[in-house]
């Protein structure tokens, strides 16, 4: 059975009542979805609160799931709109910028693994984390929509068009952007030695 | 200084959507665009090193929706038959009952159904009602056009005697018959002006009395058709 495949029966298991169904299906995805709402946020308080929403979307927009895309492409489609929805309550670009200037000590770091119940290998995990939070403050110099484009292209591997449908913007403005974000993000790195 | 082909070919690279003749165009340029290389060498690097993000594990929350924990009901909006069909059904025997006057009388052990009774709708005290409520109107009406009459007959004589003292203040030397003559000119122009709005209001509240009547009517007609099922 194709993973598509076992994505409809387990849509239409979970329509027709099934919580272990439904269960099965966000555990297909949620490993993805949070880290997408890690890195757009940066912290793990608010990539919970996103990554609750998105499933609660796509809870409650199950029975509109027709099958004409990829049911990945229409859970991103709904993660990108709560993420916008988010930003735009929270001002999160400015939270986030406040966040940046903060340097995540070890401790905060190791706090985050204790709390982590999945943890299997504490060192490699606080490795991880180390370097995702390096990786979050060279994304926190973008703007809320460069950074969108940069995690859609990136990290979901959309296409410019389907970005572009998502964000109700042209292909070439979604292209432009990327170039932008990644000019910005060059700068950066160079500035801290980190490019090779 | 950068190649300006680089704003497009960069992003262009990471299309996958590209045309095979846009790609060949595009790895054609990069060959003799030392800029390029660099920019798109630069991309690349970009790429990679946001790429080594780890996936950090997801904490314990809650995945079901309450909704679907509390109840194993379907999440999908779908009605039963009886769902998709009992408003219609229930729109439907309604329309019926009011078509056909049915009444429902509960008693303390047994109820009865009854079609077409005129009970319900009593013409005759509906016509009383209508007739008493005809006649008390009627002496209201009566007793306000007479008020607005007689303040329109005060408001008009005042304005007339302001008139008549202007004009013997422009003609003094008007002789007294002359003033006779307008006197009586503006007691008929007073006179003709209150049959003229009196005869408006009686329209109006004929107006009036005219829907009454047509409820009475229409009260006449149910008791006719109530017979008539009988």
């Amino acid at each position: 059975m194709s993973s598509t495949d076992q994505d409809e029966a387990l849509i239409s298991a979970a329509l027709d009542g099934s919580a272990r169904a439904w269960e099965r299906l966000v555990k297909r995805y949620e490993s993805r979805v949070y880290n997408f709402s890690l890195r757009l946020t940066g912290n793990q308080t608010e990539a919970l609160d996103l990554m609750q929403e998105v499933f609660l979307g796509v809870y409650r927009n199950l029975h509109r799931f027709r099958g004409d895309s990829q049911f990945t492409t229409w859970l991103f489609r709904i993660a990108h709109n709560k993420a916008v929805d988010m930003s735009r309550r929270k001002y999160m670009v400015t939270s986030l910028s406040s966040l940046a200037g903060q340097e995540q000590s070890d401790d905060d770091v190791l706090d985050h693994i204790a709390n982590d119940k999945g943890a299997q290998d504490p060192q490699r995990l606080l490795s991880a984390k180390q370097s995702n939070a390096e990786i979050i403050g060279c994304l926190d110099i973008l703007n809320w929509e460069q950074r969108l484009v940069v995690e859609l292209k990136v990290f979901q591997s959309h296409t410019f068009d389907e970005i572009a449908e998502m964000q109700d913007i042209s292909a070439n403005t979604a292209k432009t952007r990327f170039y932008t974000a990644l000019k910005l993000l060059k700068a950066h790195l160079e500035h801290n030695h980190e490019l090779s | 200084m950068s190649c300006h082909e680089s704003l497009k070919l960069v992003p262009d690279y990471f299309d996958e959507t590209l045309s095979l003749q846009a790609r060949n165009a595009l790895e054609a340029h990069l060959q003799v665009c030392a800029d390029c290389q660099q920019a798109l060498a630069d991309a690349k690097s970009i790429k990679a090193h946001l790429r080594h993000w780890q996936d950090e594990p997801v904490p314990q929350w809650q995945s079901v929706p309450k909704q679907l924990q509390d109840k194993s009901a379907p999440v999908k909006p779908r009605f039963s038959f009886w769902g998709q069909w009992a408003p219609l059904a229930g729109a439907f025997v309604m329309a019926v009952a009011v078509m056909f006057n049915v009444q429902l009388q509960v008693e303390d052990n047994s109820f009865t159904f009854a079609f077409g009774s005129n009970a319900g709708i009593d013409a005759h005290k509906i016509t009383a009602q209508l007739a008493q409520f005809e006649t008390v109107q009627r002496a209201l009406q009566q007793q306000t056009l007479q008020e607005l009459s007689s303040q329109i007959e005060n408001r008009q004589a005042s304005n007339n005697t302001r008139l008549l003292e202007t004009v013997i203040e422009q003609f003094g030397d008007s002789t007294t018959r002359s003033l006779e003559q307008v006197m009586a000119y503006f007691e008929a122009q007073r006179q003709e002006d209150l049959r003229r709005m009196q005869t408006s209001y009686q329209r109006l509240a004929d107006s009036d009395f005219q829907t009454i009547r047509s409820m009475q009517q229409l009260a006449n007609y149910v008791q006719y058709q109530g017979s008539q099922l009988q």
